[in-house]
């Protein structure tokens, strides 16, 4: 709705300029030639239509708009006007304050303290000065114009009111136009080198258009008017395309960002619909011409950040090291962390965030699931360390406390057999009974202590562990067993797959192979009937140590993570 | 003989030693952790050290540590292990080094003193020792392909009675054999187990340990 609006107007001023400057080409800047008018009212449309169609701010799509349709009442003040004489005398300087005050706008989220004081002092000449002030005194046919149309804002004639106002006016925009031009490249140079290149397209020709502005400004400070004498003439092509330059700079970021957004797009499409774990951090790397841009997701749980892999990552504090916000639906979806300048032009994050839309959501998602998997698995980690713990302990007690009191009492009672009488073999045969119980006690004993945890598992290892299995339970086949050690929480998980599917599986044999590949510890179980039941507490101690267990009919296998 | 004990029970360490001394053995000291046993057996020199396993000051495995040790230094003093765990790889480690004068024995027969005595005796005479039990169960293991395989199921059991630290007459007279055959079955054991001659207790032990490792 509004753009039918904006258009009816730039549409209907292009029209009455059309129409001012075939009625009275000679009083026009744009003279007779239809090429001259054209171009005129054309850079005014283009600039219009530049302005609705660009993805930038507000405020610059505003003001560059007021710049075009201001742009057009620059005839409006010649004798030909008729009725849209009067706005034609208050407007005709409006359009420089608004095209500079935009390209000050472009890309900036704020104006500094002096670009603020420029560009009031800008409106209030133009406006005021040269516009309202001019108009309260000037009578069209006092000073000579009989063919003027009636200016409605006349106050009193005072014609040498008029001519001071005019060249004070007119100094002070030649002033205030080499200030702005001195302003804006001195923005361009002391931007990054990527804001310069996204910057310049449209800085640099505006800033043209205000400096010839300033200089016609300058030719007709004298006389007190600007004109339309051979000076003017001859400036006036090069202002014209100087504004059709800066739409020509806006519709060439419009495209460069479209064909970005192309871009992400395509690499979206490519990265399918299940992309691997940091496949879109690969691809924007590449796309964006970074190896170091890191990709950081959004916890939605709590207040943080996670990386592909789902670890929790931090934002960081390097000043070398920039960090952009991908946002949707207002809410932040992910970080770019890259180096300074990539993503200045902030058009730019909000087409990564729109193009990959889908596939940043995939990889949050992912991320997050990644994490509580990681966070259950530490759980379940410090579950199975703990009773590892309690296991150990209850062995030590039981060696240190149970086995060496019994044995102590064994010899007691041996010590007690000799001073017995010869001949009393009633008490002797009563205390070699009691010291064969004690015997298989401590027997006993040693196997619950190795049943908890052998010892040898934490001294020696995988290997020599189950070759004690071996030794315990004849039917348990050792087929192949690794000779090097592995981390305790992978060794005790192994060896606890063994010996409780052992436990488990009846009285047929067990046969197992042992044997590490490529960074994993592989266990493989043969049983030779299927009686193992359950193995959900089994796959608690394997996922506790990031391994997997996978079960058929008479085969177990195990892969345990173990990388050193 | 003269012995050392260490023990850090030190009720269980005197008993021992009063039944040590009974038995005839002159117990020359008594220590509870690992480096005063060494000490102890630097300035001592006894024949045999008697050592428990587990001692201060990590409680694992100190004392086949410190026996190993022992075994290093002085070859010509022998180190009795007694263990609560039934492992043949402690064993193992203790044989593995010097394979003379040492015995791995279970904590149990810690009372019984025959067997004690005759372990100390044999370890003295430059025999290693290891506990029956575990032995039995050695033989009784299910097992792949090894260099047991070569032996037959006589010699197999020739072996076992060898490493349970038996001599010849001992394992003529469990096995209802014959010296003669007893013999026979070693020298066919030393020759398939590829052990060059030597002093016949050397190859003894080296058999033992082929055994062993054969586990």
């Amino acid at each position: 709705m509004l753009r039918v609006v904006v258009w009816t107007v730039a549409l209907a001023a292009a029209a009455v300029t059309v129409a001012i400057v075939r009625e009275d080409p000679g009083d026009s800047l744009a003279g007779d030639s239809v090429i001259g008018l054209t171009a005129e009212v054309a850079a005014g449309l283009l600039l219009m239509a530049a302005a609705l169609v660009t993805r930038l701010s507000g405020a610059f799509r505003v003001l560059a708009a007021f710049a075009a349709v201001a742009w057009l009442l620059v005839e409006w003040n010649s004798p030909g006007t008729g009725a849209a004489f009067t706005v034609g005398l208050v407007l005709f300087a409006a359009w420089p304050p608004l095209l500079a005050h935009a390209a000050l706008r472009y890309r900036t989220r704020s104006l500094s303290r002096p670009a603020i004081a420029l560009l009031a002092l800008g409106y209030v000449n133009s406006l005021l000065v040269l516009g309202v002030g001019s108009a309260l005194f000037f009578d069209p046919v006092e000073q000579g114009c009989l063919a003027c149309p009636v200016n409605h804002l006349l106050a009193a004639a005072h014609p040498e009111v008029v001519h001071d106002l005019g060249r004070v006016g007119l100094s002070i925009a030649a002033v205030w136009s080499a200030a702005f031009v001195g302003l804006a490249l001195a923005g361009l140079a002391h931007a990054t080198s990527t804001r310069r290149r996204v910057e310049m397209p449209v800085v640099l020709p505006a800033t043209a258009a205000v400096a010839l502005f300033g200089a016609r400004a300058l030719h007709g400070s004298t006389r007190g008017f600007v004109s339309n004498d051979p000076t003017d003439r001859r400036l006036w092509p090069a202002q014209v395309a100087a504004l059709a330059l800066v739409a020509a700079g806006l519709l060439w970021e419009r495209l460069r960002a479209r064909r970005m957004r192309g871009e992400l797009a395509r690499l979206v499409v490519e990265l399918g619909h299940s992309p691997p774990p940091g496949g879109l951090r690969d691809r924007l790397a590449e796309t964006f011409g970074d190896p170091s841009l890191q990709l950081l997701h959004a916890r939605d749980d709590v207040s943080g950040w996670l990386d592909g892999d789902g670890r929790p990552a931090e934002l960081p504090k390097d000043p070398d090291r920039h960090v952009t916000r991908l946002l949707a639906g207002g809410r932040e979806l992910a970080a770019l962390v890259h180096r300074p300048g990539l993503f200045e032009d902030p058009a730019l994050a909000g087409e990564v965030a729109d193009a990959a839309l889908l596939a940043l959501e995939h990889e949050r998602l992912n991320a997050i699931r990644r994490n509580q998997l990681e966070s259950l698995r530490a759980s379940r980690a410090r579950i199975v360390a703990t009773a590892d713990a309690e296991r150990r302990l209850l062995e030590r007690d039981l060696h240190d406390g149970a086995q060496q009191c019994l044995a102590t009492v064994a010899v007691g009672i041996r010590l007690a057999r000799r001073q017995v009488a010869s001949g009393d073999e009633g008490l002797d045969a009563e205390l070699g009974a009691a010291e064969e119980g004690l015997r298989e006690a401590l027997g006993e004993l040693r196997e619950l202590a190795h049943g908890l945890i052998p010892s040898v598992l934490a001294h020696e290892g995988l290997g020599p562990a189950l070759e004690a299995l071996a030794d315990r339970s004849p039917r348990l086949v050792v087929r192949e067993i690794p000779a090097e050690r592995f981390a305790a929480a992978v060794e005790s998980a192994a060896y606890f797959v063994v010996a409780e599917s052992l436990r488990r599986s009846g009285d047929g044999d067990v046969a197992v192979s042992a044997r590490r590949d490529n960074g994993r510890l592989l266990i493989d179980l043969e049983t030779a009937n299927d009686s193992v039941g359950s193995t959900t507490d089994l796959e608690d101690r394997v996922g506790a140590v990031g391994g997997t267990l996978t079960r058929t009919a008479h085969q177990l296998s195990v892969e345990l993570p173990c990388e050193s | 003989m003269r012995v050392v004990i260490a023990d850090d029970e030190a009720l269980l360490r005197d008993g021992l030693a009063r039944l040590l001394e009974d038995a005839g053995f002159e117990v020359v000291g008594r220590c509870g952790d690992a480096e005063q046993l060494l000490r102890m057996v630097d300035k001592r020199r006894p024949d045999v050290a008697v050592v428990d396993i587990r001692m201060p000051p990590n409680n694992t495995d100190d004392g086949l540590v410190a026996a190993q040790e022992i075994r290093r230094r002085h070859p010509g003093i022998g180190a009795l292990v007694l263990s609560h765990h039934l492992e043949p790889h402690y064993a193992m480690r203790l044989l593995e080094e010097v394979p003379e004068r040492a015995g791995y024995l279970l904590k149990e027969r810690v009372s019984d003193i025959a067997v004690l005595a005759d372990a100390l005796h044999r370890i003295h005479e430059g025999e290693c020792v290891v506990d029956p039990t575990i032995v039995s169960r050695l033989v009784a293991r299910k097992r792949g392909r090894g260099p047991l395989d070569v032996l037959t199921e006589r010699e197999r059991e020739v072996l076992a009675l060898i490493a349970e630290g038996l001599s010849n007459t001992a394992i003529g007279e469990r096995m209802f054999l014959s010296p003669k055959t007893v013999e026979a079955h070693i020298s066919q054991i030393f020759m398939k187990l590829d052990l060059r001659p030597g002093p016949d207790q050397h190859r003894r032990v080296l058999a033992v340990l082929a055994y062993l490792r054969a586990s």
